[in-house]
């Protein structure tokens, strides 16, 4: 305080009602963090320049082009011919793959990992409970390569699973699986979406309060009746808004499907990839614009959900 | 804990209709079930990267590996375009988020979201737009790699450094060292960074480790990186990109334990603290939480993060 009035710049009135506020807003008590002129309070933004320079040039710039690009012609003009041809026959495919693929291996890997939360979350075990949130923590971060080549060596054609599989009498391979396809792609993804989600519900599992089930309880509920009323609704804000998660980011997941299937599956990001690298029919240059304009929109979407519902769900956690 | 849960299995019996957790035996099994998918691939793969001729183990295709010398050669651009992108990411994003709370604190939580839209526009999508605003002469050059790094990783890397700054007494800091003479040269490098180096390390960690596995980019605008060079090979002898790529894991968490052995000590005594008397000192858990704390996972609760890592999808 005693430094705030030496400046002499505030009243004092001001600088009480700024110590009051506390360690909310530590800023205004500092000499050095406050505006003190109008000259300084327009400087105030002068030290991020290099960052929004930055951060213009290398993102919005791309993006914005990638979007202006969608209406146009190679020529320049406006028009609708990209947004049309990318919202039919294979483009449209392969946004329908893409949403199939992103809704499955999110919903599987949602549902499974609340279950793994909730076991987590049961457990007295100290260690154990360190042990796994570590160990989902590095395996949400594999992906690519990798895990691409790890599928290919365990359930691949000659992967060690299906040889075991097969020397018991059951090959996957004869019985339409295959690792190669949809269904397993979704069997990877779920490899790294599924401790994201663990990550992502384990706070929210862990504020269900053991009270407010003996309360339902002393109500008269039972298990499923408190669960039902209590547990579900609770939970149903962080539930969807991790599934908003996880679904963009097998949305946008490019590397392992391209290892995986060397690109036989038609999902949106291999299609885009496959226009970049030259496989594009005469006159429909820009259409890999509009397909990326349809992901932009796509992820978008899903992020706006995300943060409505994570609003939601931090009112029970605390 | 292990006192009080002995009186809890008995509240549990004596009223089931309370009781929401899983049972011992569901909860075994979900654990079970959950370390198989989750272990087996791993296992798979280094099986499938030590496979010699009829079931036989051998390091072959290992050895096979240090005599490529493309690969090798993909390997040193990939780290130094890691480097250089950690590089960047220290210098840009330091000033700015010390700049952010020290001068503009109510624009906190709108540089928090600004530098989460990296996840909003997929890689394959600024890929498509550096084809089509930036010149041929840029597109060339790996350089361009570096810098792009810095904003993909960005949601990541800013975040581990504006949460050390956070959690700096910034101001006292700042207006101690002033008044004391220092320069704000001199205030970042005799102040600042000391006290942010766990921040720091891991948001340079987080950046080289994006750098290092990012694979879309990389194919797509044509460069040879570690990643692509994999791919090539795996097109064409899975065992031997299996190898590698087992090869680049092993490492990734041995660089990960390694930093959290240096980097972490502040880190560790508040886990060391954190945790019931008895109960922490199992090693696994010690180590886990160092990873967890080099991850960024050390705290999942703070709301209106996504938790994601670093990912090379």
């Amino acid at each position: 305080m005693a430094v705030t009035r030496l400046t002499g710049a505030p009243s004092p009135a001001r600088s009480r009602i700024g110590a009051e506020r506390g360690p909310a807003a530590p800023g205004r008590r500092s000499r050095v963090g406050r505006p003190r002129s109008r000259v300084a309070r327009r400087l105030r933004f002068a030290g991020i320049v290099p960052f929004v320079a930055y951060f213009a040039v290398f993102l919005v710039v791309p993006s914005v082009s990638v979007v202006s690009s969608a209406f146009e012609t190679v020529g320049g003009n406006f028009t609708w011919a990209n947004i049309t041809a990318a919202l039919q026959g294979t483009y449209l495919v392969s946004f329908e793959k893409s949403l199939e693929l992103s809704a499955i291996s999110a919903g599987v890997s949602a549902v499974l990992g609340t279950v793994v939360a909730i076991a987590l979350a049961s457990t007295t075990n100290v260690a154990a409970r360190r042990v796994v949130t570590s160990a989902s923590a590095v395996f949400a971060n594999t992906g690519g390569l990798p895990l691409a080549f790890a599928f290919i060596a365990s359930l691949g054609n000659f992967g060690i699973v299906t040889k075991v599989l097969s020397a018991m009498g059951w090959n996957p391979y004869d019985h339409g699986f295959s690792i190669y396809t949809l269904t397993g792609l979704v069997v990877v993804y779920c490899y790294f979406l599924l401790p994201l989600m663990v990550l992502v519900m384990l706070p929210a599992v862990d504020g269900l309060r053991r009270e407010w089930f003996e309360a339902a309880s002393l109500l008269g509920a039972r298990r499923r009746d408190a669960w039902r009323h209590v547990g579900i609704p609770v939970l149903a804000p962080a539930f969807l808004a991790a599934l908003m998660v996880l679904f963009t980011d097998a949305f946008a997941a490019y590397a392992t499907a391209a290892a995986l299937t060397n690109g036989s599956i038609p999902i949106v990001p291999i299609q885009i990839g496959s226009l970049i690298e030259g496989n594009v029919l005469a006159g429909q240059q820009n259409v890999g614009d509009a397909l990326g304009l349809g992901m932009i929109v796509v992820v978008a979407v899903a992020a706006t959900l995300y943060a409505r519902l994570q609003h939601r769900a931090a009112r029970w956690q605390r | 804990m292990a006192a009080l849960s002995a009186p809890r299995v008995a509240t549990a019996r004596a009223h089931p209709g309370a009781e929401f957790r899983l049972g011992a035996v569901a909860r075994t099994g979900v654990l079970v079930v959950a370390a198989l998918y989750f272990l087996v691939p791993l296992l798979a793969s280094a099986r499938y990267a030590l496979e010699g001729a009829h079931g036989s183990y051998t390091l072959s295709s290992v050895t096979a590996l240090f005599h490529d010398s493309v690969l090798l050669q993909s390997l040193v651009t990939s780290v130094e375009i890691s480097l250089g992108a950690a590089a960047i990411t220290l210098a840009l994003l330091t000033p700015t988020s010390v700049w952010v709370n020290l001068r503009m604190p109510r624009w906190r939580r709108a540089m928090e979201s600004i530098t989460l839209l990296p996840l909003v526009v997929p890689v394959v999508v600024v890929v498509l737009g550096i084809y089509g605003a930036f010149p041929t002469g840029i597109v060339a050059s790996p350089v361009l790699l570096a810098l792009e790094y810095v904003v993909l990783a960005m949601p990541y890397s800013y975040r581990a450094i504006d949460g050390g700054v956070q959690a700096l007494d910034l101001h006292t800091l700042v207006d101690a060292s002033r008044s004391l003479g220092a320069g704000w040269a001199q205030v970042f490098r005799r102040v600042l960074v000391p006290n942010l180096r766990s921040s720091l390390l891991s948001a340079a960690f987080i950046t080289v480790a994006y750098s290092l596995g990012e694979f879309a980019m990389a194919n797509l605008l044509s460069f040879t990186t570690f990643p692509t060079e994999l791919f090539q090979i795996g097109t064409e002898q899975v065992g031997e990109a299996t190898a590698v790529s087992v090869f680049a894991l092993v490492l990734t968490f041995g660089v990960l334990l390694a930093l959290s052995l240096f980097g972490g000590r502040g880190r560790r005594r508040a886990v060391r603290t954190g945790l019931p008397a008895g109960q922490a000192d199992g090693v696994v858990a010690e180590l886990a939480a160092e990873v967890d704390a080099v991850l960024g996972h050390a705290d999942p609760g703070r709301p209106g993060i996504v938790h994601d890592g670093p990912t090379m999808r």
